[in-house]
């Protein structure tokens, strides 16, 4: 692939995104516009995949300079493809694709009450924005782009904006991702002052001569600021709210790529301009692994008790992210004791999950959204019974559930396999501390293992299974056809990368510049292995999924052989019946467990972390006589320790001192000409009289 | 007998400085827009002193301009617009600093700005001209500041404004004389539509809100 | 041993894992009986049991979907797979090369992920019951059996069932302090994952004591065979992994050792096995079942006993 391929390509893909964007506004019929703008995004998408694709293959960085080149040259826009890069533009394309599709059918769902265009032409600007903000090479251009898909994103989350509740939530959602994007520049600053130019180039350049001091301090700010976009704990408080609020396709994009976007920043500052070198350099990955853990099971604790399907998939990315986090973390703490071998295996492990978890939760939040679209509905306790009226959509959710909760032979399993493994190889850290340090991150990882199939058998058990809870599930209808066809082809994509793992390890080995050999065999089926040596032991652990697919299908083979032939002859019969309700006559829909009731003993035994409030609601028939009552209502909620005790308390102390500076603002001209004359009476005395 | 040049200057921006005290002093919209008039005589003059000593026939259109402009122009501009206005409104009854105080405030800021000229003469290589406008135009420019400050009438306060900007106009000639005309033409342009907007702006205000009190504008302020 | 051999040995061995299973349930049913001073049922008689259910009618719940239909079958194969990869009666397994102890416990997991959806769907009160409670005792087993993995990894080298099984075969009789941790705390995750007292009682019909009886109330006939048959093989494949890796007394260290070493040895494994199965049962007859919030309580010490082993072995 000679330059001049990708040299077309990058600025083809841009032309799509921005003619998906702008050509929906001439338009004027809502089907019209939803073609317009989502066929050239589809198609933008694919090329994207493309053009990381051969990046990834050919083994090269590609560099672009836009031909507009501003006035000063640190404000020109020029582009750097490396490996790393190609491979968060990699999950990009290969999410948007499918959303894309998607979105075809999904818009449909919003024409005559929102403007379509609007959502469509607004999807382009922000999936464009996040490619260019993994290709970008400034300081400058970087921050363009990243606030263009803050923005965007915002525009799309108060899309419908007569809820109340949106607004809110797109409210918090700007605050936060400017305090995020704030640190970021704090870091690069930090850098600039370090390096005298605003380009990334010279970043990389002077990554061996940082000092220590301003080494952990550009790490410290970057994992907030890129944390704060990224979702992890306790900066993800815009998460639960923003997520629900958007619009499911934008939900699948944000949740599956735009946290995605902010561990490539995390991961390019962690590997390119703050390279940990040396064992000092170990707290910072400790730290990685710390936030990590505790994101993942404060992220799969919330979703285990919520009954709004979307806020459960939005609290699921939290715990996911911590995940990915975790598996860097190692990775740096293996990278500063110089463990190469187990450092690549780290970063392989979170590099597969980042790729895993945008492609499943993805397909997850399309299915959440058919489902909100044929229910009219998010509230799980509201659903039920919908695998016979959306019998594809409940297929796919199948699909994403079995994925995100690790189970084989999908691929969260395969990247649950190479975190573990990781975890278990930390017995090559030459300190204790950091070895049990990382035992008991492993607790927690195993615990939000546990909580997360556990959640998921919930989610689609209450929504899938069972009987309709409400007149709505009653009259589901399934997706139409182009929603239909996006959720295959994630579906698709997550069985391929559980079954083979070759693909995924092949282009993360060759996008970071690591041996695969160390962790996997170069043969197409060959397994992943993972080598432990230490005390005279010496063993391989290996996993090969086409292998294990193969004995499944084995298995099942000759256990339907034997079914079929061992039964003496007679043919057994099934009969339809209604389920055994112990004698009692005719079950309603209220007899059977709900989302909430489901994840009670959850919510009991974790009652320290939830602190759930609970007020009982008693009427009477008459006041006289307390002890007929007509009804007894209970309310039960749980708090969120965060916003509660973290942010409310800042906001509240924010909010009391801008009041008191309110005083300065009288109201009066004439008081506001006193400032202006003081204050140029004071600067002239100090210039004349200053020493 | 040749009068020396620095008597002569010194004589203007003497006339000038008084011509501010009389702006000051005054309460109602005539009587400043008067004394204005004459102000604006003073510069004209100054402006001409400027242009005989130095022989630039610049700054000679520069005073006919200036007289032209601000001696005629603008007075009969504000008249005609503010014909309309009521007379509450343009006799300033009840000022926030009084008459008395505010002339003093005045003296001081002269005495503020001759104070800081001198630091910085000392210092710097600076003309006669210079030397003598530099401090003057100081003052304007805080005297205007602090009549805006101090009027409480809208339409009172746009005197503010134009003694800033004869400052200004004292300032530039008397540091670079032979300053470019067009510039000169430009600032007075500026300054007309900006008269010109302001007092019809204050003329729907007065339809509006019945009222040029600006210290009651503050009750619009959303709390 | 070339590789088709290799296969079909391990083919054997699978089937003899399954075919052994129920015996296994029967001899725990004796045991229990004769602790309770009741003659008890013949120790084939879970094979007459899945002999006569093989060949009922079914009946299938209207509100169910495809998902209650396929689990049994689903449940069954994830099962008979995870035997393939864990080394019962002989010291290796073939298909080590393809997956390792992670790989068994993730399809139980899929099994019990299945077990759970299928509790729910059939729209009991019954169902839910056993889906929440075991959705509770599944999230808290897994960080205790991943810590054990962990010592057990540290202390025997990797994941790798095969290597792990011939490295504590070489270690004999001498038991680490770790492992022996290690293996209390396995013991009890092994009652927790087979559903024994006092986490869940197998023989109940009381929706108060009730965890995988609740999940698997509504099926009957072929589907109920396959599902009390898988849960049989679970328990086998869980106790022979916890008699090769803790108690080694006797099995061959290496595979070459010889048909007659890998006959004797594979005898030993059945003894230990078997012997195994009577202590669960012995036990089984001693508690009461625990009330369900108390659970966690036991869970927490097989987790902490975990994590002192880790800590043991580190310093």
């Amino acid at each position: 692939m000679t330059p001049d391929y990708f040299s077309t390509l990058l600025p083809a893909i841009v032309a799509l995104f921005i003619l998906g964007a702008l050509l929906p506004l001439v338009f004027r019929d809502p089907r019209r516009e939803s073609i317009a703008s989502f066929v050239p995004a589809a198609v933008g998408s694919l090329l994207t995949v493309v053009l990381s694709a051969s990046v990834l293959l050919s083994h090269q960085v590609f560099r672009f300079s836009s031909p507009v080149v501003a006035a000063l040259p640190s404000m020109s826009l020029s582009f750097y493809i490396d490996g790393i890069a190609a491979f968060f533009m990699l999950i990009i394309g290969l999410v948007a694709t499918p959303v894309s599709v998607y979105s075809l059918g999904y818009a449909n769902s919003y024409s005559g009450k929102h403007s379509v265009r609007a959502l469509g032409s607004l999807l382009n600007v922000f999936v464009l924005s996040m490619v260019l903000v993994t290709a970008t090479n400034g300081v400058f251009s970087f921050l363009l782009f990243w606030e263009l898909m803050s923005l965007a994103s915002f525009l799309l989350v108060v899309y419908e904006h007569e809820k109340e509740t949106n607004l809110r939530s797109g409210i918090t959602y700007l605050v936060m991702t400017h305090i995020g994007t704030a640190f970021i520049m704090a870091a690069f600053l930090v850098l600039y002052f370090q390096t005298g130019s605003l380009s990334f180039d010279s970043f990389r350049a002077s990554a061996g001569n940082l000092g220590p001091f301003t080494k952990d301090l550009v790490f410290v700010l970057a994992l907030v600021g890129f944390g704060t976009k990224a979702g992890l704990v306790p900066m993800h408080i815009w998460l639960p709210k923003a997520h629900p609020s958007a619009p499911s396709n934008v939900s699948a994009l944000m949740s599956g790529v735009m946290l995605k976007v902010g561990i490539y920043g995390l991961v390019r500052v962690t590997l390119d301009f703050a390279v940990p070198s040396s064992p000092g350099d170990a707290w910072l990955g400790m730290l990685m692994v710390v936030a990590g853990s505790s994101s993942a099971l404060v992220g799969v604790l919330y979703a285990s008790v919520e009954h709004d399907i979307k806020r459960a998939l939005a609290y699921h990315s939290v715990e996911n992210i911590g995940i990915i986090v975790l598996g860097l973390g190692l990775s740096v703490v293996f990278m500063s004791y110089g463990l190469e071998t187990i450092a690549a295996l780290a970063l392989l492990a979170s590099m597969y999950h980042s790729l895993n978890h945008a492609v499943f939760k993805g397909l997850l939040f399309m299915g959440a959204g058919s489902v909100l679209m044929g229910t009219g509905t998010a509230d799980m306790n509201k659903m039920g019974g919908l695998a016979k009226k959306m019998p594809w959509t409940a297929l796919f959710f199948l699909v994403g559930s079995i994925a995100i909760a690790g189970l084989p032979p999908l691929n969260g399993f395969v990247s649950e396999w190479l975190t573990l493994q990781a975890l278990l190889s930390s017995y090559q850290v030459p300190n204790v501390v950091l070895q049990l340090s990382i035992g008991f991150a492993s607790i927690a990882l195993a615990l939000t293992v546990g909580l997360a199939s556990a959640t998921f058998v919930k989610l689609f058990g209450i929504s899938f299974l069972s009987r309709p809870r409400s007149q709505a599930a009653e009259e589901a209808t399934e997706a139409p056809v182009s929603m239909i066809a996006g959720m295959t082809i994630a579906g698709s994509l997550c069985v391929a990368l559980g079954v083979l793992p070759f693909v995924a390890t092949s282009a993360i080995a060759s996008g970071f510049g690591f041996d695969m050999g160390l962790v996997s065999s170069y043969a197409p089926f060959g397994p992943l292995t993972v080598g432990y040596a230490a005390d005279g032991l010496r063993s391989v652990s290996s996993l090969s999924m086409p292998m294990v697919l193969l004995l499944t299908g084995s298995v099942g083979a000759a256990l339907l052989g034997f079914a079929a032939v061992a039964g003496s002859g007679k043919k057994t019969v099934t009969r339809p019946y209604v389920t055994w309700e112990g004698g009692f006559g005719a079950l309603g829909e209220r007899t059977q467990y709900t989302a909430t009731s489901l994840s009670q003993p959850i919510r009991t035994v974790f009652k320290w972390f939830f602190r759930p409030h609970t007020t009982v609601e008693r009427d009477f028939f008459s006041d006289s006589n307390h002890l007929i009552k007509k009804s007894v209502s209970v309310y039960s909620e749980t708090r969120e320790v965060f916003e509660d005790d973290l942010y409310s308390p800042a906001l509240r102390g924010v909010v009391y001192v801008l009041d008191r500076m309110r005083r300065l603002q009288t109201g009066k001209i004439n008081s506001y000409l006193l400032y202006m004359m003081v204050a140029t009476i004071a600067l002239l005395v100090l210039v004349v009289f200053q020493p | 007998m040749q009068v020396p040049l620095s008597e002569i200057l010194t004589l203007t921006a003497v006339g000038l400085l008084l011509s501010t005290f009389g702006v000051v002093v005054r309460r109602s919209f005539e009587g400043w827009l008067s004394a204005y008039r004459y102000q604006s005589v003073v510069l004209a003059g100054s402006t001409a002193v400027i242009a005989y000593e130095t022989g630039l026939w610049e700054i000679y259109a520069a005073a006919v301009l200036t007289l032209v402009v601000k001696a005629v122009i603008i007075p009969r501009l504000l008249v005609r617009v503010t014909d309309s206005v009521k007379d509450e409104f343009k006799i300033e009854a009840n000022p926030l600093v009084s008459i008395r105080l505010s002339l003093l405030i005045s003296a001081l800021l002269i005495a503020l700005s001759y104070g800081l000229i001198h630091e910085t003469l000392i210092s710097a290589n600076l003309d006669v001209y210079a030397l003598t406008y530099l401090p003057v135009s100081l003052s304007l420019f805080f005297i205007g500041l602090f009549v805006m400050v101090s009027r409480r009438m809208a339409l009172n306060q746009v005197v503010g404004l134009l003694i800033i900007e004869n400052g200004l106009f004292l300032f530039t000639t008397a540091l670079t004389q032979g300053v470019s005309l067009i510039i000169e033409v430009g600032i007075l342009a500026d300054i007309l539509v900006g008269v010109m907007i302001s007092a019809l702006l204050l003329l729907r205000m007065s339809q509006t809100f019945d009222s040029f009190d600006m210290a009651s504008l503050e009750s619009l302020k959303d709390d | 041993m070339t590789s088709l051999a290799a296969d079909v040995v391990s083919a054997l061995q699978v089937g003899a894992v399954v075919a052994l299973a129920p015996l296994l349930t029967g001899i725990m049913r004796k045991v229990k009986a004769r602790t309770q001073k009741r003659m008890g049922a013949s120790v084939f008689q879970p094979y007459y049991e899945l002999s006569k259910l093989w060949v009922k009618d079914e009946v299938v719940s209207e509100s169910t979907s495809w998902i209650f239909s396929s689990t049994p079958w689903i449940v069954a194969v994830a099962t008979v797979t995870a035997a393939f990869f864990v080394p019962v009666f002989l010291p290796f397994s073939p298909f080590s090369a393809a997956g390792d102890l992670l790989l068994v416990v993730g399809l139980l997991a899929l099994a019990r992920f299945f077990t759970m959806l299928a509790g729910i769907d059939a729209a009991s009160a019954f169902g839910g019951i056993g889906t929440s409670r075991e959705m509770m005792i599944s999230s808290l087993v897994e960080p205790g059996l991943f810590l054990t993995i962990f010592v057990v990894s540290l202390t025997l080298g990797g994941t790798n069932l095969t290597s792990l099984v011939v490295a504590a075969a070489k270690t004999g009789v001498v038991i680490a302090p770790s492992m022996l941790f290690a293996l209390i705390s396995l013991f009890v995750i092994i009652l927790a994952e087979t559903g024994r007292l006092p986490f869940d009682n197998p023989a109940t019909h009381l929706e108060l004591t009730m965890v995988h009886e609740a999940m698997v109330l509504e099926y009957s006939g072929r589907s109920l065979a396959l599902l009390e048959w898988s849960q049989s093989t679970k328990q086998l494949v869980l106790l022979a992994l916890l008699v090769n890796l803790f108690l080694p007394l006797g099995m061959p260290t290496s595979i070459e050792a010889g048909v007659t070493m890998l006959g004797l040895g594979s005898v030993a494994v059945l003894l230990k096995v078997c012997l195994l199965a009577a202590v669960v049962a012995y036990v089984e007859t001693r508690v009461a079942k625990w009330r369900l919030f108390r659970v966690p309580d036991l869970l927490a010490v097989a987790i902490a006993v975990a994590m002192v082993g880790m800590v043991f072995f580190y310093l």
